[in-house]
């Protein structure tokens, strides 16, 4: 080619249309979001979305470094998909969810279910009426979903998170935060199944994750899924 | 097949008169002067290829069996991104900078100066995979799918890159004839790397950018990373090496050319597919799901050039360079054009969060940009070690078990992934079901791991001998058929 000369110039205007398309327009949309809010009489409240603190960011730290999001998604899609249908949220999730968190973890497969509202007490992973769905999902279920995946559903393919939990020798009344486990999963008599600091964290961020809040550019939530 | 028996060396000859009259005497002096750079890349890479496929193995082996070693820093969140970034930026990488490097040099007909540079970068860039790999394993990483290593060994992989890509800057020279298109492509593909890395690793970790924005950001440098560094200098290798091998000159300079500016014009809009359906805006899905449908074009127009210009030479069917990079070329298109239908609305919808993106995934990098690596080291290593590849079986049996593993993961990627959809799209389907109704692939993936192994297995002791100056005497090039056959 004899016009060498276009070429660094003219591959570095590819790369800033890139750049320009793909990431500043998009910042400059949802870069800048705040938390929604209502204001009455000069009274704020209803601020959402709240910065994760506390025990739950520790415990996202524990779910970044242990690679849940290699299994598991935080975004709930539109109607289009079955995502709403498949209980795993009230309405889609925007932008503005995640505007508070540095390093949202979106996660990219599901090889597990969508954990964007697992704290919500709405939050299912069986079709309805199915007699599989768990009464609650508490953090003595967590631990135990977490320890041993297996006891809760045999067909799972998660791992078992059981070094997130210690084993030890019972002393005196046992602790109070011992697992209640099944037969099969259950340590050798004298010895009890304590969740760590990172479990306890873990779960705590598990609980934590509600993104039901109706905002308007989400669309309408009907009342019923509300709750 | 009479003109089948002449080395290779001889069947080369016309194409380098006409482009180097004069100076086809350096060719040695240049291959001496870049030895230790190229060579240091392709054994780093070769390391980091074995590391992963054995990470894959494990990581393919948990899917069907969780419990399989059962460690936290083996477990399957940790395991898989370890693979991802050994391969991409290990092996991938680092093969394609040595081949780029030794194109460059072998096109600017100059003595290359100053190696140490480009050795010092090189061993940067190993330094950022250790410190990256360790990182992932241990639990140390971004949130970010195929970005996961933390910001230490994204600078050392950077500082390393700069490095290299200096040293090839003050040896290269544009000749008279000027910038031929696969350097163009490799040339356009190094320069992505360099300025989207930079730019999206500073973005992510200045603190204003986050939640949706700062994935955007991520998944611009994650899916630029494949799709604008590694495949354009892959396929800027292809456009080198087919006219080269074959003695045949390009079938359409000006196709070339045009593909080369809408490749790198529209692939720079095709980085949304990974978050679509995703908290982002609407127009930017939109506008990355028809650009990665336009994508097809340059895609399909090179590879139709480059195996029409494969086509009329009877060496093509021979050379292991050639068969190498003939069946990359192949699933390249094919992996566009799986990821051009599953930009379709509907299709993503069912489809994106499956493993189907991961097996597009493992096409690119293992059944193209992987192939094409592997069949220009066939062909450059000779002339680096002045003797040939010591046994064509060998050859034959890293090709077959590459081409029929990687073919075979993607295929059955894709289709798990692809069925898993189909039932995840239906709410009435539980979820655990229809994990179970697409396990059935999850063999074949295994195996095709295994078919890897033992591919890449039977490359790298041939590739030994071949560091050690174990071979055939030089001038008689080792062809996969024919009388040359060993």
């Amino acid at each position: 080619m004899n016009r060498s000369g276009l070429l660094f110039p003219g591959l570095f205007a590819t790369f800033a249309i890139s750049l320009s398309v793909m990431v500043f327009a998009p910042y400059s949309q949802i870069g800048t979001l705040a938390p929604d809010f209502k204001e009455e009489d000069g009274a704020i409240s209803d601020v959402y979305p709240n910065a994760v603190a506390g025990l739950p960011e520790v415990g996202k730290r524990v779910y970044v470094s242990q690679g849940c999001q290699a299994c598991h998604t935080q975004i709930v899609r539109s109607n289009l998909s079955a995502d709403i249908k498949r209980g795993w949220g009230a309405r889609r999730t925007v932008a503005r969810d995640y505007v508070l968190e540095k390093g949202a973890a979106f996660g990219s497969t599901r090889l597990g279910p969508d954990l964007s509202n697992l704290g919500s007490e709405s939050w299912r992973n069986e079709p309805i009426g199915d007699l599989d769905k768990p009464a609650k999902r508490d953090a003595q279920w967590h631990y135990l979903h977490l320890y041993n995946p297996l006891a809760i559903n045999k067909y799972s393919i998660m791992p078992a998170y059981s070094h997130l939990f210690e084993v030890r020798k019972v002393s005196g009344l046992g602790s109070p935060e011992a697992l209640v486990l099944p037969k099969e999963s259950a340590p050798e008599a004298g010895f009890e199944v304590v969740p760590s600091a990172d479990a306890k964290a873990l779960v705590a961020y598990l609980a934590s994750l509600n993104r039901s809040h109706p905002l308007k550019e989400a669309g309408a939530v009907s009342v019923a899924q509300k709750k | 097949m009479s003109e089948v028996t002449a080395p290779l060396h001889t069947a080369q000859a016309p194409v380098a008169q006409i482009s180097a009259p004069v100076e086809q005497d350096t060719r040695p002096a240049i291959d001496r002067s870049i030895r230790s750079v190229v060579t240091s890349l392709f054994a780093t890479g070769v390391v980091w290829l074995l590391l992963s496929t054995l990470l894959s193995f494990v990581s393919a082996i948990k899917l069907q069996y969780p419990a399989f070693l059962n460690y936290s820093f083996l477990s399957y969140g940790r395991v898989t991104p370890a693979a991802d970034f050994t391969l991409a930026y290990g092996w991938s990488a680092l093969g394609l900078i040595g081949v780029a490097i030794w194109v460059l040099m072998r096109l600017s007909k100059r003595v290359a100066i100053g190696k140490g540079i480009a050795c010092l970068g090189v061993g940067l860039w190993n330094l950022g995979l250790l410190i990256g790999t360790v990182s992932i394993l241990v639990g140390e990483m971004r949130p970010f799918n195929g970005l996961e290593m933390p910001l230490s060994s994204a600078v050392l992989i950077f500082a390393g890159f700069s490095l290299v890509a200096l040293w090839i800057l003050l040896s290269l020279r544009v000749t008279e004839s000027g910038l031929s298109i696969g350097a163009l492509f490799i040339v356009g593909g190094l320069l992505w790397f360099g300025w989207s890395f930079l730019t999206g690793n500073l973005l992510t970790s200045c603190p204003s950018m986050r939640g949706a924005t700062e994935q955007v950001i991520a998944t611009w440098v994650s899916h630029g990373f494949i799709w604008l560094f590694l495949a354009p200098v892959a396929l800027g290798v292809a456009y080198f090496l087919i006219p080269k091998v074959t003695g045949q000159p390009l079938y359409s300079g000006p196709l070339g050319r045009i593909c080369f500016w809408l490749y790198f014009l529209v692939g720079g809009l095709t980085c949304m597919t990974g978050l679509s359906g995703g908290p982002i805006p609407l127009w930017l899905q939109s506008v990355s799901a028809a650009a990665t449908i336009l994508l097809l074009v340059p895609v399909a127009g090179s590879v139709f050039n480059l195996l029409t210009t494969a086509s009329s030479s009877p060496l093509t069917k021979v050379s292991p360079a050639a068969n190498f990079t003939r069946f990359g070329l192949v699933v390249f298109v094919s992996a566009a054009a799986l990821s051009a239908i599953s930009s379709f609305r509907s299709v993503s919808f069912a489809v994106h969060f499956t493993l189907f993106p991961m097996g597009v995934k493992l096409l690119l990098l293992q059944g193209f940009v992987g192939m094409v690596v592997f069949g220009a080291i066939y062909f450059i290593m000779p002339r680096l070690s002045g003797c040939e590849w010591i046994s064509s079986s060998l050859i034959k049996i890293h090709f077959l078990c590459a081409a029929y593993g990687a073919a075979m993961g993607g295929a059955m990627l894709v289709l798990s992934g692809t069925f898993a959809g189909i039932d995840l799209a239906d709410s009435g389907v539980a979820f655990s079901q229809s994990m179970q109704s697409s396990a059935f692939f999850y063999w074949g993936r295994t195996l095709s791991f295994a078919l890897l192994g033992i591919a890449y297995a039977a490359f790298t002791l041939h590739f030994l001998l071949m560091v050690f100056r174990i071979g055939q005497p030089e001038g008689e090039a080792t062809l996969l058929k024919g009388s040359h056959g060993h």
